[in-house]
């Protein structure tokens, strides 16, 4: 099992706007919605098929299709260094 | 017309250090180390800075840390606002305990600079013989729960040991890795003469370091900033003049990048005087060169006016003494011959000067 949490040093911030970003050495990552709910379930201890089951609780969404965005969200953040296994 | 607001602020908390890098890019007049804001002043800036709305502080300098007991109370404030704080320092001050205050007060991420991966030719760069402690340093931050990224400028005297430093950084486990050929302002303008690499290091550097990237990815990020005066087009700096960004110096003025003080036709406020906020959007330095209505040709009619916003204000200004110029970077430019001087001078007819070590007792 592939447990997930922010690599150090990153932050996930809400502004006063209410919108979410990801702080990161020296920048800044706008988030959508869904992005920002997924990433604040990192905890270290959930896999992506147990983030997106978590999402599909709150979120009208075919499961698989969830399961998959999730699956996408991180390894593109895990390659660009902001989460980590 | 309104104003997008800024993203970021670098705070030069002082131009004091105990290195004499030639290549720093702070000015060649350092300053008053009596002048420097105090701590009050530089809360009541933090505080402006958030409420704009800004995100990112940069702690630097000279050396920040020398700032030591106000360092920790900005990175509190800083990170009591909301904001997200990055210490860029070459780590000759960082003890565990030092460090570990910083973390506490909310510090997320730490940028250590090395001069070279050998001891023998980063004490011949820096004037100091302290790679042992930056070595140290590097090894306390990286076993912290904090950011860590590996700095080193690149010149003719390193740039045929960076295979060497990007094996320094895998030997120390570093996942982010910053590889910044020098840019010319300051000191480092002062020693251009010395300091620009040759076409041969330039072209070997962007092998060497496509290929760690292919080999190092998802272990190490590798940022390489480009050398200055070999590309045809110029940079697109700091994303254009007031654009996102804001510097305020030791003595409290408030600069669109940190090298703009050296453009000497312009008047820069401070914050002695001056809001954030009012500097960013009203004051006569910041609106000058912000757009593109200030621009000449071959800018002005240039497809690229919006991607490279004309180049660097400072760097126009330091080669041809008219800051509202195109940057002679650029291959358009009527005095790109000046860039093409210096790429094919003869650096051995050259001196290097070392930046003057300042008192580190402030």
């Amino acid at each position: 099992m592939n447990a997930y949490r922010l690599a150090r040093g990153v932050r996930l911030q809400r502004k006063p706007d209410g919108a979410s970003v990801l702080l990161v050495p020296e920048g800044i990552v706008e988030l959508n919605a869904s992005a920002a709910s997924a990433l604040a379930l990192l905890d270290g201890t959930r896999d992506a098929p147990a983030i997106a089951r978590i999402l599909g609780e709150s979120y009208e969404a075919d499961p698989s299709e969830l399961a998959s965005d999730v699956r996408a969200l991180l390894d593109d953040f895990a390659g660009r260094g902001f989460v980590t296994t | 017309m309104s104003v997008a607001a800024p993203q970021s602020l670098l705070c030069e908390l002082t131009y004091r250090c105990n290195l004499q890098c030639p290549y720093c890019y702070n000015p060649l007049d350092l300053g008053n180390p009596r002048e420097e804001l105090d701590l009050t002043t530089w809360l009541r800036v933090v505080d402006e800075a958030a409420a704009l709305g800004i995100l990112q502080f940069g702690l630097s300098g000279g050396e920040p840390t020398l700032r030591r007991s106000d360092l920790i109370a900005i990175v509190q404030r800083a990170t009591e606002r909301g904001g997200y704080t990055n210490l860029i320092t070459q780590g000759t001050f960082l003890d565990a305990e030092y460090l570990d205050a910083l973390l506490a007060a909310g510090l997320a991420h730490v940028q250590i600079s090395i001069q070279a991966p050998q001891q023998e030719l980063a004490f011949a760069i820096a004037g100091t013989d302290v790679h042992e402690r930056k070595l140290a340093a590097l090894r306390l931050v990286a076993s912290r729960d904090v950011a860590l990224t590996l700095n080193c400028v690149l010149h003719r005297l390193n740039h045929d040991a960076l295979p060497e430093v990007i094996a320094f950084a895998e030997r120390e486990g570093i996942r982010r890795l910053e590889l910044a050929n020098v840019q010319f302002y300051g000191w480092a303008y002062a020693n251009r003469g010395a300091l620009i690499p040759t076409r041969e290091q330039v072209a070997r550097a962007a092998d060497v370091v496509a290929a760690a990237r292919e080999r190092l990815r998802g272990r190490m990020d590798i940022t390489y900033v480009l050398p200055d005066y070999f590309e045809e087009l110029p940079k697109p700096c700091m994303h254009g003049w007031a654009q996102v960004a804001l510097t305020v110096t030791p003595d409290g003025r408030i600069l669109p990048c940190p090298a703009a003080a050296a453009i000497t036709t312009l008047s820069f406020p401070n914050v002695r005087e001056w809001s954030l906020g009012e500097a960013w959007t009203d004051s006569d330095a910041f609106v000058a060169y912000r757009g593109t209505g200030w621009m000449p040709e071959p800018c002005r009619s240039c497809d690229f006016r919006e991607r490279d916003f004309g180049g660097c204000r400072c760097q126009a200004f330091l080669l041809t003494g008219n800051a509202g110029a195109t940057d002679p970077a650029c291959a358009k430019s009527p005095d790109h011959h000046l860039v093409v001087a210096l790429r094919d001078g003869d650096p051995s007819a050259v001196p290097l000067v070392p930046r003057r070590a300042l008192a580190t007792q402030g």
